[in-house]
């Protein structure tokens, strides 16, 4: 476990650390981007290429979550991760209009894996 | 649903609940529901979990935030993680800002709306955007983001208290829901094949560089170098 900072520790420190530590590191991007956009035409390559990077960049964060997951997940086999992905993926590519029936597809196969492994 | 030109502002934000709440906002809702629990595994109070999803507004920051807390990283390897983490929105904010600008509207106008931009906002206003009248766009957005951000909210109160009554499976299957949830939403707002190619080079590149890079950089420059090739590759495509 972090401990708090010592000379700012008290009842506030958890809401502190959250402001300091994760609201400002994840918020600036945003600001920035305000700042840059007036300048910006929506059109330009810039921008199709800026989007180009969101997009592998998000889908890097979907395979770190997968591969490296966060609580209660880890305990499920990687193989049956990936399988649930895949199986979202494979809807998605079927018919790109029904990410609710992918979501729970993908859903169904982790729970159903899970219960039937563990 | 489609918005017709001549809506009033109100009808326009509702028009964005109800497209919320069609299953963006409890896809959204339920994947933050792991949030509370990891937050409650480090001893933090519940309003530190439910103010997180509503001031970070970026299920990844908030997972790494508390689960290095679990973990004991120090607090400064905390930030640098999740300004590398949230790089990203710096791209997709200028990306769909411009759908969203109007002529008068004030900077704190813009702050606002950009903070919401995370995946769901943004896969979706990408998607549905385009297709509102210019002037009803803000009334859209901001009905739509908020609606998820409340049904969010109250995911990570009730998780804090429940996640850890379920099961195991169940509990993996909420946390599963973010990385598929944004799969699927990635996946919808391809437009040419140029998005296939930075998707299917963002999942294999990631991995990869996370056992050759690591340290928090692995995604950006994974991230960079997708995204730069696959945007070459649909100019040359396009060009040919």
């Amino acid at each position: 476990m972090t401990q708090p900072i010592a000379w700012l520790d008290g009842p506030l420190w958890p809401y502190l650390a959250l402001l300091l530590f994760a609201v400002l590191p994840t918020e600036i991007w945003r600001w920035l981007a305000v700042a840059f956009s007036r300048r910006i035409d929506p059109e330009s390559a810039v921008v199709e290429w800026v989007r180009s990077v969101a997009t592998a960049l998000l889908a890097g964060v979907v395979a770190k979550l997968i591969i490296a997951p966060p609580g209660a997940l880890a305990a499920l086999p990687l193989g049956l991760r990936v399988g649930a992905l895949a199986v979202t993926l494979a809807i998605m590519i079927f018919d790109r209009r029904k990410v609710l029936w992918a979501v729970l597809a993908g859903e169904v196969v982790l729970v159903g894996g899970g219960w039937l492994l563990i | 649903m489609t918005v017709s030109a001549d809506w009033n502002w109100k009808r326009v934000a509702l028009a964005g609940m109800r497209d919320a709440l069609s299953l963006p906002a409890w896809v959204v809702g339920l994947g933050l529901v792991g949030i509370g629990s990891l937050a409650r595994d480090v001893g933090y109070p519940v309003d530190v979990a439910v103010l997180s999803t509503i001031l970070v507004w970026a299920g990844p920051s908030q997972v790494i935030f508390f689960g290095s807390i679990a973990a004991g990283a120090a607090w400064s390897a905390i930030a640098i993680a999740i300004g590398f983490a949230s790089l990203r929105f710096l791209p997709m904010t200028v990306a769909i800002l411009p759908l969203l600008k109007r002529p008068g509207q004030g900077l704190g106008m813009q702050l606002l709306l950009a903070h919401y931009v995370a995946v769901t906002a943004w896969t979706e206003g990408l998607r549905r955007l385009p297709a509102i009248a210019p002037h009803q766009r803000t009334a859209y957005f901001l009905g739509f983001a908020n609606t998820c951000m409340a049904v969010s909210a109250l995911g990570t109160y009730a998780g804090y208290y429940l996640i850890s009554a379920l099961p195991v499976p169940l509990a993996a299957g909420l946390l599963c829901l973010t990385p598929i949830f944004f799969l699927a939403s990635l996946a919808a707002g391809v437009r040419h094949r140029g998005d296939v190619v930075a998707m299917a080079l963002g999942l294999t590149l990631a991995p990869l560089f996370d056992r050759l890079i690591g340290g928090g950089f692995d995604l950006i420059i994974a991230g960079l170098i997708g995204g730069s090739v696959a945007f070459a590759w649909q100019r040359r495509r396009r060009a040919a």
